[in-house]
């Protein structure tokens, strides 16, 4: 697949992207390295497996990485129970050698999403999200999979992939990954889209969405991700929310009330929200931090009717 | 064509190397073999490729992209560079010169390191005037006394110049900050924080001992299932299941939990780091069995755990206590911890003292550390100020003898000191 094609492909899928997105995933591809994004909470990196998945028209296989992830959860595992019940089923009836033989055959092994998608027939998008959150042991078992894309199982051996994955990880560098985790990927860094992209993404996923609305908006989420005494920056699904709430409610512009009324859809806890309504007391003249996209003269905000 | 390209890669992967990038051989091979696919046409594209393959963190993509725009240059840009540092170059030629003439007494250079006549070099013109003119006002001393002359100027050069150098050092902290404002903030010293961005680090500190507390509570889990069976719990539990022992179970280790005194130090400026470095240690569920929190300037007040719950209560109670605003005398401090009935300090107690060492009466304060050294278990320092600035401290060096001292100047240090603290 050359750049045009991935580019337009990409598009097809209303995914909305600057060409430095194209190319670095056209170098993962190319190369056949796992593809590391990074970035904060909400930009859009689980989106990017998901639109590959339909862009390579491949299955996606997703790992939820979370705190205590470990092989038997991500890789695989034996089925116990089926394997108590065989042995005192067939206890009298075969061989013991046999039998302990049998146990371990495919019949009780559970699959997980990483051998699932290293044995899949045809190959598949493996999505491993959210990795930092997994723990460091676990980050050193995945390196055996993406560099030689096998695993050991004790009691089979080695598993060589049938076909190889396009395989995606995200972090939201709640913790830094390794050294060795990294060097083995292709890197992308993804930001929030400028106001420009961002109303590009609305129009895309929200074609009958008012035009002056979706500016207002991507304009005020411009701000509000500006804004450091917002812990919880709003993220692209958010705003498309937004969106669609402003919309349903019939709002075609968003005032000071109207931002009141659905900021709930953006801001999801009651500092950010205090933070945006009542932002500290700034230089005259100064953004008063609420989001809603104007500027005040004169230290007042038009909007709140308030001293900013 | 194609081998001039490559050939100019080899001499980029070198350069990214000097500037402190892991770059392999396989990254090399990969930049190659994307750069055959995708063409050299595009310099940005063929900047984004190499990026996602020799830049593999934000921090590291700020280095990779100056020295790329450093190295893929055009003609003009090249004469523009050369130009701007054949001005440099005679820019410091012409300091170096001066720095040569100035750092001089009696017609002998002045006797001081390398580094700091380098300070010398880089300081405002300001600054270096402030110098001279100092020179120019005690000349008249110089026949009276030369040698004591001569170190008297040293003196005041040496500390002037130190001074500089720090300020210098922590000017340079801005640039981090440029790359990546999140991991900026681990490193930064804590107590440079800006208002705006205190719940920037609460919130990173959250993260951080979540992943402490997620950390430890993985090894517990790791733990319970390894090493010996523990035969009557592993068959009562198979009675649940007919008798086939489904669920095994293993002998626990019973854990021995310390018991933590922390010492803070509240005065003045060492208000804001007790504030970060409590907040951590109380948000680590798992560090102690109990503890006990002590705050101390010039007197000494127990503070319970509901005044740490926020920063608000935190500050407002050690205002009300008549702490805040004081000197710093640990001697007290550590004495009244030593005479307390029943004993605070004892061979199961952790002590940990969160203070910048700067205390009056140093030895009265050095002799009690070493009687709670005596009597705690184990005595840990955990220092606001940065590590490299520890031997031009006194003070750090004499508390640096008699107990383990960690540097915590940023996020990024108290958390490792923390996971000392709980291994």
């Amino acid at each position: 697949m050359d750049f045009e094609t991935l580019r337009q492909k990409l598009r097809e899928q209303h995914y909305i992207c600057d060409d430095q997105l194209v190319t670095t995933v056209l170098v993962a591809l190319q190369l056949g390295r796992p593809l590391l994004i990074e970035g904060a909470a909400g930009v859009g990196k689980t989106e990017v497996a998901k639109v590959m998945a339909a862009v390579l028209d491949r299955d996606l296989v997703r790992l939820q990485c979370y705190e205590g992830l470990d092989e038997s959860k991500a890789l695989y595992e034996w089925n116990y129970q089926k394997q108590l019940l065989s042995i005192q089923v067939n206890m009298n009836r075969q061989d013991p050698d046999q039998l302990t033989r049998s146990l371990f055959g495919d019949e009780y092994l559970l699959e997980r999403p990483l051998l699932k998608a290293i044995r899949a027939e045809k190959p598949v998008v493996l999505l491993i999200d959210e990795i930092d959150k997994a723990d460091e042991e676990f980050e050193a078992f995945l390196l055996e999979l993406l560099s030689e894309m096998q695993v050991t199982i004790p009691e089979v051996g080695t598993v060589r992939a049938k076909t190889i994955p396009f395989v995606v990880l995200t972090s939201n560098r709640t913790r830094p990954l390794s050294e060795a985790l990294r060097r083995r990927c292709a890197y992308l860094y993804l930001q929030y889209p400028d106001v420009e992209r961002e109303v590009e993404i609305i129009r895309a996923k929200l074609p009958d969405a008012n035009e002056r609305l979706a500016v207002q908006v991507a304009e005020a989420i411009h701000k509000l991700r500006e804004n450091d005494a917002i812990l919880k920056k709003p993220s692209i699904a958010e705003t498309l929310d937004w969106v669609a709430a402003l919309e349903a409610l019939g709002i075609t512009d968003l005032d000071q009330e109207a931002f009141r009324r659905t900021s709930g859809f953006v801001l999801k806890n009651s500092e950010d929200l205090d933070a945006a309504e009542h932002p500290p007391e700034e230089a005259e003249g100064a953004d008063c931090g609420c989001g809603c996209g104007h500027d005040h003269d004169h230290g007042h905000c038009h909007h709140h009717g308030a001293q900013a | 064509m194609r081998s001039v390209y490559l050939e100019k890669l080899t001499e980029f992967t070198h350069l990214l190397r000097l500037e402190g990038l892991a770059v392999g051989l396989a990254e090399t091979a990969d930049a190659c073999a994307i750069l055959e696919a995708l063409g050299f046409e595009d310099r940005e594209r063929v900047r984004w490729a190499l990026r996602a393959v020799f830049a593999k963190s934000q921090g590291e993509q700020a280095v990779f992209d100056r020295a790329f725009d450093g190295f893929f240059v055009s003609q003009e840009q090249k004469e523009a560079i050369r130009a701007r540092k054949k001005a440099e170059a005679e820019e410091m030629a012409r300091r170096q010169a001066e720095a040569e003439r100035d750092l001089q007494v009696r017609g002998q250079p002045l006797d001081i390191r390398d580094d700091l006549r380098e300070v010398y070099m880089k300081m405002s013109d300001e600054k270096r005037e402030e110098l001279r003119q100092l020179m120019e006002r005690t000349k008249p001393n110089i026949d009276r006394s030369p040698q004591l002359y001569t170190n008297f100027i040293r003196s005041v050069f040496m500390r002037f110049l130190l001074e500089q150098q720090m300020l210098m050092e922590d000017a340079a902290v801005g640039v981090e900050e440029a790359l990546d404002p999140e991991m900026a903030l681990m490193v930064r010293d804590i107590g440079t924080f800006r208002d705006e961005e205190i719940p920037r680090a609460t919130a990173l500190i959250a993260r951080i001992t979540q992943q402490l507390n997620a950390e430890l509570s993985v090894r517990r889990q790791h733990a319970a299932h390894r090493g010996a069976l523990d035969f009557r719990r592993t068959i009562r539990r198979g009675l649940e299941t007919g008798g086939s022992l489904y669920r095994l179970s293993f002998r626990r280790k019973r854990r021995k939990k310390r018991r933590l005194v922390l010492l803070c130090d509240v005065s003045g400026s060492m208000l804001q780091f007790s504030e970060f470095a409590l907040r951590f240690i109380k948000s680590l569920s798992d560090v102690a069995e109990s503890s006990r929190t002590f705050l101390f300037s010039e007197a000494v007040r127990e503070v319970d755990a509901f005044s740490l719950q926020n920063m608000d209560a935190f500050r407002q109670y050690v205002k009300d206590s008549g702490l805040y605003g004081r000197g710093t005398d640990l001697g007290t401090a550590l004495g009244v911890l030593l005479q307390m009935r029943p004993a605070v300090l004892d061979p199961s107690a952790t002590l940990l003292i969160l203070s910048d060492t700067k205390t009056i009466d140093l030895p009265r304060a050095g002799r009690a550390l070493q009687e709670a050294g005596r009597l705690a278990g184990k005595v840990l320092w955990l220092n606001p100020i940065p590590e490299g600035k520890w031997p031009y401290v006194g003070s750090i060096r004499t508390m640096g003898t008699l107990c383990q001292m960690l540097p915590c100047s940023t996020l990024s240090e108290l958390a490792q000191a923390c996971r000392r603290l709980v291994q």
